[in-house]
């Protein structure tokens, strides 16, 4: 393998895929960059076997010559050294070249490296993309869709499956759904596909990995293509893929879950209800349920309250738009509800309530595609 | 040994169930192989892994020289999980780690074996926690546990898997590779007798340790025999310092046992069964020294000692303790 590189390019693509190299890995061959050289271009990879980002640099891109002089191969070099020495050559250009020794030579101007490489083979090999089964959507929407779902995600380890994001795409709906069984986090996205129906459901993507996508994507105008294969799931921007292995296991049935009546439906600003319960919670702390109580009162108002005996207690009424049904006290987790909140940008919201033992149910108000469901608190 | 074939020549039964298994498509979701060391239970359960993943098999023998051989070798294989104990036993977050890498999808494809090594070096915590999934396999997941002490694996884990038993080798056909390979016949007997590993063997032929401590062994029984009050100090200054691991001192009351063991034989006229041929005078000095009844006890006295070293007891105490009771 042998090709002549810009430098620049070079530096950017191993910062994305260092993204994924982890050096607490079981593998020893991950703890390493994979490069890969092909008549279009450069490919870098990087992997924790979690998640997997290869970054590809294109021979060459609106006129510009990124690399020239390919000899097609592939070699693995360390991930502790390769990228300081790349950052500090002297020069624009870099020539790498590697041997059948999997000796890997580094020449930049005066400067010449020489990197004890290993075998490409022993890289895993990453899923071939299929494009018949994927769809496309924008940078952004996915950004949203990623943070209104997934800190809902569990992070206790007992059941492994519900620290996903379960992804399904029926009815020309995509609908992001997690939860740690305490509340639910639920988002739909009307998608019009091009191609012909593509469906799937038990998709179940890991928090840790959406989090990590999260933080990659740019938030531009760009799109992004998805596909699902057997055991992973792709990303893919314009020269970076991202893949992510899946959870494995059924996702529990969540549709039944959310109640379709209500017996007090209450309509508030969304800020108004955020800071009170933010400031209620403040007491609420020290105990460790969080508990925050919730009552309706005339006129409608609202009494917020918390009481921890050792510590003191606060009480705060608030106006609210209207409350609609029965009279209703209810104790249920500040975090939660102020997370649920927290990712409505609408100014108002509809809270319905099935009583005070029944989860309930938050929504912006004129926007069905956002549903946040929380379990309330027993108290006595 | 690097195919089945020459594997069933150490193991013949258990190879033949397992390319019967492959062969057929029947593998079962957890194995425990367990054997003394030596038997080859690294390598049936590095063949079998390879079996699985191999991309040409033929007849049930992987290729070596495919992708998924070649990573399985070097350790790169990323479905492939192998667990060894972290210094005294297998922690409970080595089996976490392994139970998030299962709730997972597979890297290359889903499926996935892990390997855990000395088996019985789990904790309790680490025991119940592997119990959970292995009641409840995935299709296409495959565990491989390795031990040398069956017994030390709790119950609940051994009724869950496959147990296939792994014979001891034979000490005349390990005494003749043995001495194919230029050790002497004597040596060559004694090495068969305390390991069932060639290699093992090998080693414990270029060792000086070994040789001195086999000196030891016949200097501290002529002690018993010739200068009695000296052997206490014999202990403290020379046994002591030469066996100072605990492992050690198992070899050291392992040569011991073969002696008393020679000398029994010695006693009963089965001359021919005799390890410790070239010191055949001394063997039957000790055995006009001690009689049958001695040597019984002597023996029931080494295999206590011996349990008593995995339970920390004081290894001066014990060997003080020990040589006291040997004395007539």
């Amino acid at each position: 393998m042998r090709f002549i590189i810009q430098r620049d390019q070079l530096i950017d693509s191993i910062q994305h895929v260092m993204k994924a190299i982890s050096s607490r890995v079981t593998i020893p061959i991950l703890t390493g960059i994979k490069i890969e050289a092909s008549a279009e271009g450069i490919k870098l990879t990087g992997s924790d076997s979690d998640i997997s980002i290869e970054s590809f640099i294109p021979k060459e891109e609106d006129g510009i010559i990124n690399a020239e002089e390919i000899t097609e191969g592939s070699i693995v070099v360390q991930a502790k050294y390769f990228p300081d020495i790349i950052r500090k050559l002297p020069l624009k250009a870099v020539e790498i070249v590697a041997d059948e020794n999997y000796q890997v030579t580094i020449k930049s101007g005066g400067a010449e490296f020489h990197l004890n490489g290993q075998d490409a083979t022993e890289y895993p090999q990453l899923p071939v993309l299929h494009t018949d089964n994927s769809f496309t959507l924008k940078n952004e929407v996915l950004k949203d869709l990623i943070k209104q779902t997934v800190f809902a995600v569990s992070t206790v380890e007992t059941r492994p499956i519900l620290t996903g994001v379960n992804m399904k795409l029926e009815e020309g709906f995509l609908n992001f759904v997690a939860t740690d069984s305490h509340r639910l986090a639920s988002r739909k996205l009307p998608v019009d596909l091009e191609t012909e129906q593509i469906d799937f459901k038990n998709v179940v993507i890991p928090g840790k990995s959406l989090s990590e996508l999260n933080k990659i994507i740019e938030d531009n105008e760009d799109t992004i293509t998805i596909s699902v294969t057997e055991n992973q799931i792709l990303f893919q921007t314009k020269h970076l893929y991202f893949l992510s292995r899946l959870l494995d296991g059924n996702y529990p049935e969540t549709s039944r879950l959310i109640p379709d009546q209500s017996k007090t439906v209450i309509y508030a600003k969304t800020k108004e209800l955020l800071q009170a319960i933010d400031r209620a919670s403040l007491l609420a702390k020290e105990n460790r349920n969080n508990v925050v109580k919730l009552q309706t009162k005339e006129n409608d108002q609202l009494e917020i309250t918390s009481n921890t005996p050792e510590v003191g207690e606060v009480v705060e009424d608030l106006s609210t738009d209207s409350i609609d049904g029965e009279e209703l006290k209810i104790s249920f987790s500040a975090k939660y509800v102020i997370d649920a909140l927290k990712i409505i940008e609408e100014e108002k919201v509809k809270i319905e309530f099935t009583g005070a033992m029944r989860p309930f149910i938050i929504r912006p108000m004129d926007n069905e595609h956002i549903l946040q469901l929380i379990l309330p608190v027993r108290t006595y | 040994m690097n195919n089945w074939k020459e594997l069933a020549t150490i193991q013949p039964v258990a190879t033949k169930m397992i390319v019967n298994m492959i062969e057929r498509n029947r593998i079962s979701h957890a194995y425990l192989f367990h054997g003394q060391k030596g038997t080859g239970k690294n390598q049936i359960a590095t063949m079998l892994t390879k079996s699985i993943f191999c991309l040409n098999r033929i007849d049930g023998e992987p290729c070596h020289t495919c992708r998924n051989c070649i990573r399985i070798t070097s350790g790169n294989h990323p479905d492939v999980h192998k667990i060894v104990p972290e210094g005294a036993s297998i922690k409970k977050d080595q089996i976490l780690h392994l139970q998030k890498e299962f709730s997972y999808t597979g890297l290359e494809s889903n499926r996935k074996v892990y390997i855990i090594q000395d088996a019985d070096k789990m904790t309790v915590n680490a025991a119940n926690k592997l119990l959970k999934f292995l009641e409840e396999p995935s299709q296409q997941t495959t565990a491989i546990l390795l031990t040398d002490n069956v017994n030390g694996i709790i119950q609940t884990i051994r009724s869950r898997c496959q147990i296939i038993a792994l014979q001891p080798l034979n000490e005349n056909k390990m005494q003749t590779v043995l001495q194919e390979s230029g050790i002497t016949a004597s040596n060559a007997r004694l090495f068969s007798a305390i390991t069932n590993n060639v290699e093992d063997a090998k080693m414990f032929d270029q060792d000086e340790w070994f040789a001195q401590a086999r000196n030891l062994v016949v200097q501290l029984i002529e002690m018993l025999q010739h200068k009695k009050d000296e052997v206490l100090l014999f202990i403290q200054k020379q046994w002591m310092p030469h066996f100072s691991e605990r492992s050690q001192l198992q070899l050291g009351l392992d040569l011991l046992i073969l002696w008393y063991k020679d000398v029994m034989y010695q006693l009963i006229g089965k001359e021919e069964y005799i390890i410790f041929h070239a010191y055949l005078d001394k063997i039957e000095e000790s055995a006009l020294y001690w009689s049958r009844e001695d040597t019984t006890q002597i023996l029931y006295a080494m295999m206590e000692a011996k349990k008593r070293i995995n339970q920390n007891v004081h290894p001066t105490l014990l060997m003080e303790q020990l040589t006291l009771r040997m004395q007539r």
